[in-house]
């Protein structure tokens, strides 16, 4: 059966909907609450996954190599349990990576910008203006988090199988409308969608192993081989394609390490300045 | 059904179908090998299959007609799309189109035998995809 991905820009209705469709489905549901096995495993502060969830990475916050490399964390756990299938995920970023597999079912949830609005002010009232322009505010801010953290914008709605807006159809029919929709013969898991699914996790696996060494890594798999490819000096290569072939191939679905050295000529030219 | 799984094999590069078809006997199925999409036709026409594997990219006709054609004159028969060029948007148009399943090439023969198992499984005559005779010639590590 499918996986579900539903992303939202409203917490707590996508919660509901989510948390909904995969009881109505018989499907295991996912959300942050695996970011604290996540914490514990890699040993970093929960809260700074969390907060890279919703953040860019900046001076005053979280790194840009702590935020590359918590998202690494957060895809690698997220993949795992997408692989077993019969998944609805949500608050995990998972529509922007999970991208290109078939069987993965991609819904946006567009909560009624009035209850939307009675959400951000904590039941306030402010002026209709102000509303506006907090919720311009928030869309601008994940549209930034999305494009600097997966180079999509996630407010766009071509990423998305489907698009609901709660202001014209209700929780329930959104609801009705998922388990539906999860019946539909293209989005059947088949052996192609599987293998891409198996891949992206084994290359999620690698990349976790190798991000606190190589923060810049780029990895492909390709049934139990990988592709690793990273940046750096001439006289780097041999040690750091050791290095990486020994981090990859500990993990035990590995079989085939290839190492790609890309020059690195910012550090390169850096150098021949001194 | 009664005997062995009835398989119609269409590539139109000649390698494939020749890599394929002993993987498959090994596992007791009747196959048919064709590279032209227009005699695969003419025989589909003429025979009902149990299973058909298509490749979805060849010159005149593709899979995704070869799949259409299957499905309407045999709603029963399984059909394996195959493609070197898989895209998210072709695999779903398979399955909507009625595919029982979708492989990326290249793939190895145990990779298909497990397909053909789970159609042979649909189809109410389950088969062994581990049984291999020995005495056969070893066969290539992958198809292209």
């Amino acid at each position: 059966m499918p996986v579900v991905t539903l992303s939202s820009d409203s917490d707590p209705l996508s919660r509901e909907i989510a948390v909904r469709a995969a009881t109505a489905l018989g499907y295991d549901y996912v959300d942050r609450e695996i970011l604290k096995a996540v914490a514990e495993r890699h040993g970093v502060p929960e809260a700074d996954l969390h907060k890279t969830l919703e953040e860019s990475p900046s001076p005053f916050g979280i790194s840009s190599k702590n935020h590359a490399r918590y998202l690494a964390y957060i895809e690698e756990a997220t993949l795992a349990v997408l692989l077993k299938d019969n998944v609805v995920c949500r608050g995990l970023a998972a529509h922007l990576y999970v991208r290109g597999i078939s069987h993965v079912l991609k819904i946006r949830i567009l909560a009624d910008p009035k209850k939307l609005a009675g959400e951000i002010s904590s039941g306030r009232t402010p002026s209709f203006e102000k509303v506006s322009a907090l919720l311009k505010r928030r869309e601008r801010v994940r549209r930034r988090w999305s494009l600097d953290a997966y180079r999509v914008d996630e407010t766009d709605p071509s990423v998305y199988d489907m698009v609901i807006s709660l202001a014209r159809i209700d929780p329930d029919e959104a609801v009705k409308t998922i388990v539906e929709t999860t019946g539909y013969r293209k989005f059947k898991p088949m052996t192609y969608s599987l293998k891409c699914m198996k891949d992206k996790a084994l290359a999620g696996r690698v990349r976790a192993a190798l991000m606190d060494r190589f923060p810049d890594v780029r990895v492909q798999a390709d049934g139990s081989s990988v592709v690793v490819q990273t940046k750096a000096l001439e006289r780097e290569k041999q040690k750091r394609t050791e290095i990486i072939k020994k981090l990859a191939g500990d993990i035990p679905e590995v079989a085939a390490v290839e190492v790609q050295i890309l020059p690195d000529i910012f550090r390169k030219a850096a150098e021949s300045f001194r | 059904m009664a005997g062995k799984l009835e398989i119609l094999l269409l590539d139109d590069e000649p390698i494939v179908g020749k890599r394929l078809k002993p993987a498959l006997a090994k596992i007791g199925c009747n196959v048919e090998v064709f590279e032209d999409p227009r005699k695969a036709l003419d025989r589909i026409n003429g025979k009902t299959f149990d299973i058909v594997v298509t490749d979805i990219r060849m010159d005149e006709i593709d899979g995704l007609e070869i799949l259409e054609h299957v499905i309407r004159k045999s709603p029963r028969t399984k059909v394996v799309m195959i493609t070197g060029y898989a895209m998210m948007a072709v695999a779903r148009e398979a399955m909507e189109k009625g595919a029982f399943d979708f492989i990326s090439k290249p793939f190895t023969p145990d990779d298909l035998r497990n397909v053909i198992a789970k159609a042979a499984q649909a189809l109410g005559s389950p088969i062994d995809s581990e049984t291999a005779t020995p005495e056969e010639p070893s066969e290539p590590a992958e198809t292209r």
